[in-house]
């Protein structure tokens, strides 16, 4: 069947079957191979997208169920010219990153995160993330990495607003 | 093979129509998280998923003549942080906090867990605790049955097979009583309940206990009310004594129900632990109720 | 020798892979496609053990899109491989040991049709008796499940007892005052990479193969290759793409996925790519093993360790895998981190029907330290000591002998380490106020434990490395290394050596994919050996080229090279003219000097004497110290883990957000390890398929980690370092283990603390089924 959505910024369609997962629309059928396939089953958070503004697990997600949303993935929280977003630049230099299987998805339910509350706590931003399992880095510098980047912004939109 | 197709109702009419469809076997889909997981077990006896997601009437949250009305295709997210449903359905709102992390809770929904009716389902004992009905439609019309005849087994419940959970509603519980939801797991978070319980007492004038529920879940085939144990409470002044003794006619009251077995001697001591406390929150000082 | 401040090393630093992988674009083997690709799926034992009495695999190639069928007689002699101990199958022959092993392997067209080609292949297994409980493996009458000896001894003894002895440890427990005795036993642990295994084979025009797999040794996998596939090394080629952790876990396992698709390839002309789901990574791939052990210390009324007795027995599984030195590793750890008078350490595994155990970070020291490091407290508390007091008053300092009979001549940072730990936790106030809780509801505790590990191979191998360091046309610097990171940060850290030595920017030298065409094979990588071993291969390597350079700028300055200095780059000579580095470089060239260079290291030759159990084991140790504040509720047998500080020799810190990363990643390891990851094998089959039942730590139930990395300096590593990686993970369950026995008064000597364990004293038999394994096996794409 057809499926109709709004990727990354732009509107797309692709022809799927009905019964694949959005997780599997999005690395087979469209290449998008930055979402990662870790349990299948949504426990591990590593398919994390944004789908009509909320935080989902894609392989949860049947394919379909996808028509005539807005899905953002990894690949699209990169800066338009593709640098990297102030959110990623602070996962490298927190330390944040080590094999980095989980981290597309920690990154998109970070920006999920910092959407519904631009200032979190470090136990909101770890509560925030019980989804998202990671067995390299400890969660600690990837709660510094949020933590820091949540703040600089909300210094940063105090100074414009003060401007 | 695991071929199916996917229609999207847009109103509850289509849905069932949809459901009701002789050359389809199709059932209800809603956030997801458990369709998704059970078709990697077995391959799926359904030809079609319908989608009521996004079904407007079962997307409300709202107060109708006395009565809370959930859809059935709300979301845990929705539902935690509903001021409505913190407010006249305290136990339910924090049992939604409880089931996953963030993309687990936006996509679940409250019909999908009483429709999948997992032993260890978080969103049964509040609803049942609350004295919930749920609301089915079908091509042959609409019924309504109390959630706590709902489920008849482990993931079995009165459904028929072209039925639709379309809502929930449950009375506006009188002002002074307060819920609660308790649960243990092995994980700090984001774990299946190794036992879960609502409860929701209400006070007289002078303090005694007029209402009670206990809903005992998990440890049980099916979420179910300890009556004994209610009526233990009812007239009764809170106080610890009481509380450890309501706990151990809930604890007789779990062995009487599955007998002994391989888990009693920890079911036993938790469900005690459970009650106690959920007595205590349940009958401490009432806070100006959230939300509000 | 000029002395200079570092630069780059021990300096904040950039993870040199880490852009790739918060965008998204770095490639993980199951982010590979290649045109024309097959899709391959393997036929795994539904038995714990059998023998295969009919496999016919001509149905699967009428199953339309399968391409092609192999069995073990499609490799040479069977597909054994196996090191140690030549006892596996890249494909089960004659016999399948344990559930999940793999019987067949099949290419498609797509994975449902490689599944539909599974499904269709007829093997019949005639079921054998199995043994299971590793107590009863060495009994007369016991199945055999190990391969035949020549030398006497039951079959199912895995290798040899590995023995450390000192002295008469019997004499000397019945002078002591007091004896502490008691029996542990930890679980198996699985290692939960968020990836799963996957491999891609491509076969060249050559009659060859280049495989694509995300193993941590990629020489090795390719010398199976070569033996099993009948082809020269010179027409095996394994390319490591990024690796989405491994913790141990990515070897065998992926060296047989290896295999079955490369004779895939090899057969069909096609590329061949596996991909695990979940599940089936769950139930075939090998574990941490279990140990049991008996410990007997005793000490003198003066506070004095005297002896230990140590009993282990370790449960191999199906298959040996790198269980005989995990054994080893074991026995060598077993008595902790402190001087004896005497000691009598014995361990030894043997082979059950259970899933096979091999490599897991750490390799046999948490599993003793658990044990140890809770007899140690139940030691201090019988004598009425503080548990901090009793190890400073035993554990090894510098200059001290090991109970192997090995002086510590330098780098031992232990008491520095248990010292600073107290300090930042406010151990003493702790001790006292929790030793008051009145609660009979939560209370909490804090606890200790102490530990060292040697570091690198020590009597597994020969131990060295080599490196390369080539100038580019571009001036880039390219480096590589036969030591492959897998989310160590070992890449990063060589990167800034070479940076260091080379005086340029980390970020003008880019490493290589590990790839065994351009990598010198420098042995294993495990054992957290890659900071010293590859570290001084890179750094020799830096130095060999920078002699050159050193020489050009001499040359160009008209100057001893002795008189250069370096600045940001640039060379200085003499007359303090700056010549840029590329300038120098480009000179270089016109001399026709070479600009490419090697570094080889060696490590120091250690001495085991495995009849006697006395030498000189490893050639450091890393020292490490943990301490755990936890809330116990009494009511549920719910364990919080509040806070955990870690305080670590690592030698010198040469990447710190990277060993730090790595210290707090082993610390979430070994809190999972203690409180929530149950393996349970019921009659061989594994009851935990995915993560809703195998539960590692979220984000919530790991707490905020206060860590420091002390810096004893080991002379033998690049600039003093030594390692980090798997003694992060060592001390984390004894620390909880303590600290929940100061909680509760209660000691629990077993893996997991579960919530029954912590609440009766001990875990409950939950019911059990074949059915969760066997459909894990058929589970994706369908």
């Amino acid at each position: 069947m057809e499926i109709s959505l709004v990727l990354n910024g732009k509107p797309i369609t692709v022809e799927a079957p009905a019964h694949i997962t959005l997780l599997e629309l999005l690395r087979e059928y469209l290449e998008l191979t930055g979402t990662k396939e870790g349990c299948d089953i949504g426990e591990c958070g590593a398919c994390a997208v944004i789908m009509d503004g909320m935080l989902v697990n894609s392989c949860l997600v049947l394919a379909p169920q996808a028509h005539g949303s807005t899905i953002t993935t990894i690949e699209g929280l990169c800066n338009a010219d593709g640098s990297l977003s102030d959110l990623q630049e602070n996962f490298i230099t927190y330390g944040a990153v080590q094999c980095g299987i989980c981290i597309p998805g920690m990154i998109v339910a970070a920006e999920a995160l910092l959407a519904k509350h631009p200032t979190p706590t470090r136990e909101e931003i770890r509560q925030a993330l019980i989804g998202n399992l990671c067995r390299c880095t400890g969660y600690q510098q990837i709660v510094d990495a949020i933590e820091a980047t949540a703040y600089a912004r909300r210094h940063l939109a105090e100074s414009v607003a003060r401007a | 093979m695991s071929r199916f197709t996917y229609a999207r109702a847009h109103s509850v009419e289509e849905a069932v129509a949809l459901l009701s469809d002789p050359n389809e076997k199709s059932v209800p889909l809603a956030g997801g998280t458990d369709l998704l997981v059970n078709i990697r077990k077995a391959p799926p006896t359904f030809t079609r998923v319908v989608d009521v997601r996004r079904v407007p009437e079962m997307r409300i949250i709202e107060v109708r003549e006395a009565q809370l009305v959930i859809g059935a295709a709300v979301s845990y997210t929705e539902l935690a942080e509903s001021a409505l449903v913190q407010r006249y359905a305290t136990c339910l709102a924090q049992a939604a906090r409880t089931v996953g992390g963030p993309a687990i809770a936006n996509m679940g929904t409250l019909g999908g867990n009483i429709a999948s009716a997992a032993p260890w389902a978080d969103a049964l004992p509040p609803l049942i605790c609350l004295d919930a009905h749920a609301h089915l439609r079908s091509v042959e019309g609409a019924r309504s049955l109390p959630v706590a005849e709902l489920v008849l087994a482990p993931n079995q419940t009165r459904l028929r097979a072209n039925e639709l959970i379309t809502h929930f509603t449950l009375p506006l519980p009188a002002p002074d009583v307060q819920s609660v939801f308790l649960k243990v797991g092995h994980r700090i978070a984001q774990t299946l309940s190794r036992a879960n319980l609502a409860a929701a007492i209400g006070r007289d004038a002078t303090g005694r206990i007029a209402t009670a529920r206990l809903v005992v879940g998990t440890i049980v085939p099916v979420a179910q009310r300890f009556e004994e144990v209610e009526s233990l409470l009812i007239g009764q002044h809170p106080s610890p004594q009481l509380f450890v003794e309501a706990a151990a006619r809930a604890a007789e009251g779990l062995v009487r129900r599955v007998g002994r077995h391989w888990a009693t001697e920890y079911d036993t001591r938790v469900l005690k632990a459970l009650v106690v406390r959920a007595l205590r929150a349940t009958t401490a000082p009432s806070p100006t109720p959230e939300g509000v | 020798m000029h002395t200079h401040s570092l630069r780059y090393v021990g300096k904040p630093a950039r993870r040199v892979d880490a852009a790739d992988k918060v965008s998204g674009r770095g490639k993980y083997i199951a982010d590979y496609t290649l045109p024309g690709m097959l899709h391959a799926r393997c036929l795994r034992s539904t038995v714990p053990h059998g023998r295969i009495v009919r496999l016919d695999v001509t149905p699967a190639l009428q199953v339309p899109g399968v391409r092609a069928v192999i069995t073990s007689a499609d490799f040479c002699d069977h597909g054994n491989y196996g090191f140690p101990v030549k006892d596996k199958y890249m494909l089960a022959y004659q016999k399948v040991r344990y559930v999940g092993e793999a019987i067949a392997a099949v290419a498609a067209d797509t994975p449902e049709a490689a599944l539909a080609g599974v499904r269709a292949i007829i093997c019949e297994i005639e079921p054998l008796p199995a043994i299971f409980d590793p107590r009863q493996a060495l009994d007369p009458n016991a199945p055999q499940v190990g391969p035949d000896r020549t030398d006497g001894k039951h079959p199912n003894l895995l290798a040899e007892h590995q023995y450390v002895k000192k002295g008469d440890a019997e004499a000397a427990l019945a002078n002591c005052d007091v004896i502490v005795e008691a029996h542990f036993e930890v679980g198996h642990q699985e290692h939960a990479y968020i990836e799963p295994e996957g491999v891609l084979a491509v076969p060249t025009p050559e009659g060859g193969i280049v495989v694509y797999a995300p193993n941590q040794s990629p020489f090795i996998n390719q010398g199976n290759l070569a033996m099993v596939l009948g082809l020269p090394t010179n027409r095996v080629r394994v390319i490591q793409p990024y690796v989405g952790g491994s913790f141990g876990g990515k070897d065998d396992i992926v060296y047989e996925s290896s295999a079955q698709c490369a004779k895939l390839a090899l057969i069909t002309g096609r590329p061949v790519r596996m991909l695990f789901s979940r599940e089936e990574s769950m139930v075939a791939s090998y574990k941490r093993n279990t140990l049991s052990m008996d410990v007997r210390i005793g000490a003198t009324r003066d506070g004095q360790l005297r002896a230990c007795v140590f009993r282990g027995l370790m449960d191999s599984g199906a298959y040996a895998s790198e269980t005989p030195f995990t054994v080893w590793r074991a026995s060598i750890h077993a008595m902790g981190c402190y001087r004896y008078d005497a000691c009598d350490v014995d361990i030894y595994g043997v082979y059950t029907n259970n899933g096979y155990t091999g490599a897991f970070r750490g390799f046999g020291n948490p599993e003793v330290c658990f044990a140890i490091e809770q007899a140690i407290d139940e030691m201090a508390e019988k004598l009425g000591m503080d548990p901090i007091d009793f190890r400073l008053k035993n554990c090894l300092r510098l200059g001290d002998e090991t109970v192997h009979g090995q002086k510590l001549s330098e780098s031992v940072g232990l008491v520095e380490c248990l010292t600073l730990a107290r300090q930042l936790s406010d151990w003493d106030r702790k001790r006292a106020e929790y030793a008051r809780q009145t609660s009979t509801e939560v209370r909490r505790g804090i606890g200790v434990a102490a530990m060292y590990h040697g570091m690198s191979l020590g009597a597994e191998g020969a131990d060295y490395a080599a490196a390369t360091i080539t100038i580019l046309p571009d001036n880039t610097v390219e480096i590589t290394s036969g030591l492959t990171d897998y989310g160590t940060g070992s890449r990063t850290v060589f990167t800034l050596i070479a940076a260091e030595e080379l005086g340029i920017e980390p970020s003008r030298v880019r490493m290589l994919r590990p790839d065994t065409n351009t990598a010198l094979e420098s042995g294993p990588t495990v054992a957290s050996r890659s900071t010293v071993l590859g570290g001084n291969a890179m750094r020799i390597a830096a130095r060999n080229l920078r002699q050159t350079l050193d020489l050009a700028a001499a040359h160009l300055l008209n100057c001893d090279p002795r008189q250069l200095i370096r600045h940001n780059g640039s060379y200085i000579g003499p007359s303090e003219e700056e010549v840029p580095w590329e300038k120098v470089v480009e000179h270089a060239r016109e001399m026709g000097l070479i600009l490419s260079a090697h570094g080889r290291w060696e490590a120091p030759k250690i001495h085991w004497d495995h009849h006697a159990g006395r030498g000189t084991p490893y050639m450091a140790y890393h020292f490490g110290v943990q301490i755990a504040e936890v809330e116990v509720d009494l009511l549920t047998g719910l364990t919080r883990v509040l806070k955990i500080w870690a305080v670590h020799d690592v030698g010198k810190v040469i990447f710190p957000e990277g060993a730090y990363g790595q210290l707090y990643g082993g610390i979430a390891q070994g809190l999972g390890y203690a409180l929530t990851e149950q393996v349970t094998y019921a009659n061989g089959y594994l009851q935990q398929t995915n993560f809703d039942t195998y539960l590692i730590p979220t984000a919530m139930d790991v707490p905020e980690i206060e860590a420091r990395l002390i810096e004893a300096s080991y002379s033998e590593g690049p600039y003093g370092a030594k390692n980090i990686a798997e003694p992060a993970m060592v001390p984390t369950a004894p620390a909880i283990a303590n600290a929940i026995a100061h909680a509760t008064g209660r000691r629990i000597r077993r893996l997991p603390m579960n919530l029954e364990r912590v609440l009766l004293g001990e875990a409950l038999q939950r019911p059990t089924t074949p059915e969760v394994t066997t459909r894990a096996l058929f589970m994706g794409r369908a």
